[in-house]
């Protein structure tokens, strides 16, 4: 039994300051974001001032589009393809900046530099009132004090037990994230982001928040242990063999009829350039952790 | 087959009181399940018709083998008199055989044993179970309507309603007109709890005692259905329940929404013309929305009916029909409709079921919910601290 997973509500920073994964395992397990601050992610709801959306991606036939939601806190890209129609066309009935909602999903993308990009991909975003804005920010500073609170109870009694924390009328999801938070950013200041939710508050209130941009973010979140060093920058001769394999893989796949290229079609086409399939895997498993290609059913490849 | 010519040594014993020590025995129940098939007798291959099931008869149910029984009479609910059944153990549990030394007949409903409600232990309405009987119970009745349903060739008046201690609220249905009135405070004794779509609800057969109380410390039914909302990973949690009230924004719209056809006999959604049960139907229009109401906690399903899915939309059921015609692709209805709702904040009241999905709710009522910007600021800074 899969309950749907409730959305969190969260602010702009509380996601970029999330740098951790939690993947389930089996089929179609859900991947939870993890935040210092109490919340096991994979849906969330926010609230802030949505900037018209621009297209990304080159491929005509996958629109993809992005915009930012920025709040009091901060600001975090909000993105919808083609498999959510129902946001896209959301998304780019924006043509102003204004208030507005989103809920949608998390997803974390962690760059070859070894920075993670924490970013939205919209199921349903709405331009709204204000009032309804200053509404669902209450409610996102209120579901966030209690989250810290409750961070800070686990962290100040670690044995409090999983049946105390219910019967004081806690959520056991909220336990669950509550315990995983303090487990994988154990430095982290969360008093320092407390008192970053007065920017929230005093939008509440109707009063202007100050843009996100002239506060510098008072929280620096490290993870523990440090991040591994992001790998060296790829040599002159690596991408070329990333150039040509690209190539080649446009290639087969505008020849083929499903528009996927066969791995062993490509390997074949590289060997003959002299790209080994030893190495042409190589540049596969390269491009595949960037994000540039995908492998969506074995042995058939696409850009991503 | 009558019990006047009882072997009077037999003990009569209620279920409650069976033990394997005093054997055989007389009883009086009712039957609640019986199941007939046939053992094949591994000695000569012939086959030999038995009915199994349960028995009642307020204090207990036990399970019941009754072999090579008469080809009619057997129907739930028919009350008999059994003189000379065997008790035996079966992991733990009594049981009752009737064997061909056990002389078996019809009896009346007034010949169960009377249970007294000092008699059976009283239980909190929280604690019960799907299956419970032989207790005893102290509650507020919170509401109370009359349906007429068919039975059979029959019709008969059934009164379905809520009652409620300070533990919690219970739907029950009862078959017989006990005069409960809204605000009254009442003991039962004699009532069984069984599973309604999902649900425990209490049952009230003819042979419940109610007696009024004064039930001071009970709760005030008003109260009840004003309850503030609870979380909705609390109410995941329990499986749904009656009287619930939960408040959330509108996350999600769920299909079928929007404008649907519904089969005349029966009222289900009609797809292409063709009902599940009724096959090729003349659809009428209505309108419903299947919201997901998000506290943040967990996610429930809200079945908004006709009425109240008009009030949220601010359009009537002949307005949609009418934009359906101007509208080059129907699905855009629907999704004006999500336009309309997501992003509210409401409170919703009703009864919940929950399934592989989630729990559902089927409201009573669905009010939009407004805050009071300035007075939660001034909590949220509170909450702060100093220094903020």
């Amino acid at each position: 039994m899969s309950l749907r997973e409730p959305a969190w509500r969260v602010t702009a920073r509380e996601l970029e300051a999330s740098l951790e994964e939690e993947k389930g395992t089996g089929d179609r397990a859900t991947t939870y974001l993890l935040s210092p601050f109490g919340a096991r992610m994979s849906r969330v709801l926010l609230s802030g001032t949505l900037s018209p959306a621009e297209p990304i991606g080159r491929d005509e036939n996958q629109p993809f589009w992005r915009s930012r939601l920025a709040d009091p806190t901060g600001s975090i890209a909000v993105t919808a393809g083609s498999f959510q129609p129902r946001a896209m066309a959301q998304l780019r009935a924006v043509t102003t900046p204004g208030p507005a909602l989103v809920v949608g999903k998390t997803h974390l993308y962690r760059g070859r530099d070894g920075v993670a990009y924490v970013s939205v991909r919209a199921e349903a975003v709405r331009a709204v009132a204000e009032a309804d804005e200053r509404s669902i920010l209450a409610e996102i500073a209120r579901q966030t004090l209690d989250r810290l609170d409750l961070v800070e109870r686990v962290e100040r009694g670690p044995t409090v037990s999983d049946e105390e924390l219910r019967r004081d009328g806690v959520p056991a999801g909220w336990v669950r994230a509550a315990r995983a938070s303090l487990a994988r950013y154990p430095q982290v200041d969360r008093p320092a982001f407390r008192r970053e939710l007065a920017g929230v508050i005093r939008a509440v209130a109707g009063g202007a928040a100050a843009p996100p941009s002239a506060v510098p973010p008072q929280v620096r979140v490290t993870r523990s242990p440090p991040p591994p060093p992001p790998p060296a920058p790829p040599t002159v001769a690596e991408r070329a063999e990333e150039s040509l394999f690209l190539d080649l893989l446009d290639e087969v796949a505008d020849g083929s009829v499903d528009g996927y290229a066969d791995w062993k079609e490509l390997v074949e086409r590289t060997s003959a350039r002299g790209l080994v399939a030893e190495r042409a895997e190589a540049v596969l498993n390269r491009l595949e952790e960037e994000g540039v290609v995908e492998e969506p059913i074995v042995g058939k490849l696409r850009r991503s | 087959m009558s019990s006047s010519d009882a072997a009077p040594t037999l003990p009569e014993v209620r279920l409650r009181d069976l033990r394997p020590a005093v054997s055989p025995v007389e009883v009086v129940a009712r039957i609640v399940t019986a199941d007939r098939r046939e053992v094949t007798r591994r000695s000569d291959g012939s086959r030999r018709p038995l009915v199994s099931g349960l028995l009642s008869d307020g204090t207990a149910t036990v399970r019941f083998t009754w072999w090579d029984p008469p080809r009619e009479g057997l129907d739930r609910g028919a009350v008999l008199r059994a003189v000379g059944a065997e008790v035996r153990e079966f992991r733990g549990r009594s049981e009752l055989v009737f064997t061909w030394k056990t002389r078996i007949g019809p009896a009346s409903g007034a010949e169960l044993p009377a249970v007294d409600g000092d008699d059976v232990p009283q239980r909190p309405v929280r604690d019960l179970r799907a299956g419970d009987e032989g207790f005893r119970l102290e509650v507020r009745v919170v509401r109370v309507a009359s349906r007429s349903v068919s039975v059979g060739e029959e019709r008969r008046v059934v009164y379905d309603g809520l009652l409620a201690d300070r533990s919690g609220p219970i739907a029950f249905s009862a078959w017989s007109d006990f005069r409960l009135g809204v605000g009254e405070a009442v003991r039962l004794a004699g009532g069984y709890v069984r599973t309604f779509r999902g649900r425990p609800q209490l049952v009230l057969d003819e042979r419940t005692v109610v007696t009024r109380i004064d039930g001071a410390e009970l709760p005030d039914p008003a109260e009840l259905l004003r309850s503030p909302p609870r979380s909705i990973a609390e109410v995941e949690d329990e499986g749904g329940g009656v009287a619930l009230a939960v408040e959330g924004i509108v996350v999600g719209l769920l299909p079928p929404s929007g404008l649907v056809y519904r089969c005349p006999t029966c009222g289900r959604s009609v797809t292409s013309g063709i009902c599940r049960v009724h096959g090729q139907v003349e659809g009428q229009p209505d309108l419903r929305a299947r919201l997901v109401l998000d506290d943040g906690t967990g996610a429930v399903t809200v079945n908004v009916a006709r009425a109240e899915t008009e009030r949220l939309w601010g359009i009537t059921l002949e307005e949609a029909r009418a934009r359906l015609r101007d509208l080059p692709d129907p699905s855009l209805l629907e999704e004006q409709l999500f336009e309309s709702v997501f992003g509210r904040r409401l409170r919703v009241r009703g009864s919940g079921t929950k399934d592989d999905f989630g729990v559902t709710v089927f409201p009573e009522s669905v009010e939009r919910v407004d805050l009071d910007l300035d007075a939660t600021a001034d909590d949220l800074t509170a909450r702060l601290g100093p220094g903020a």
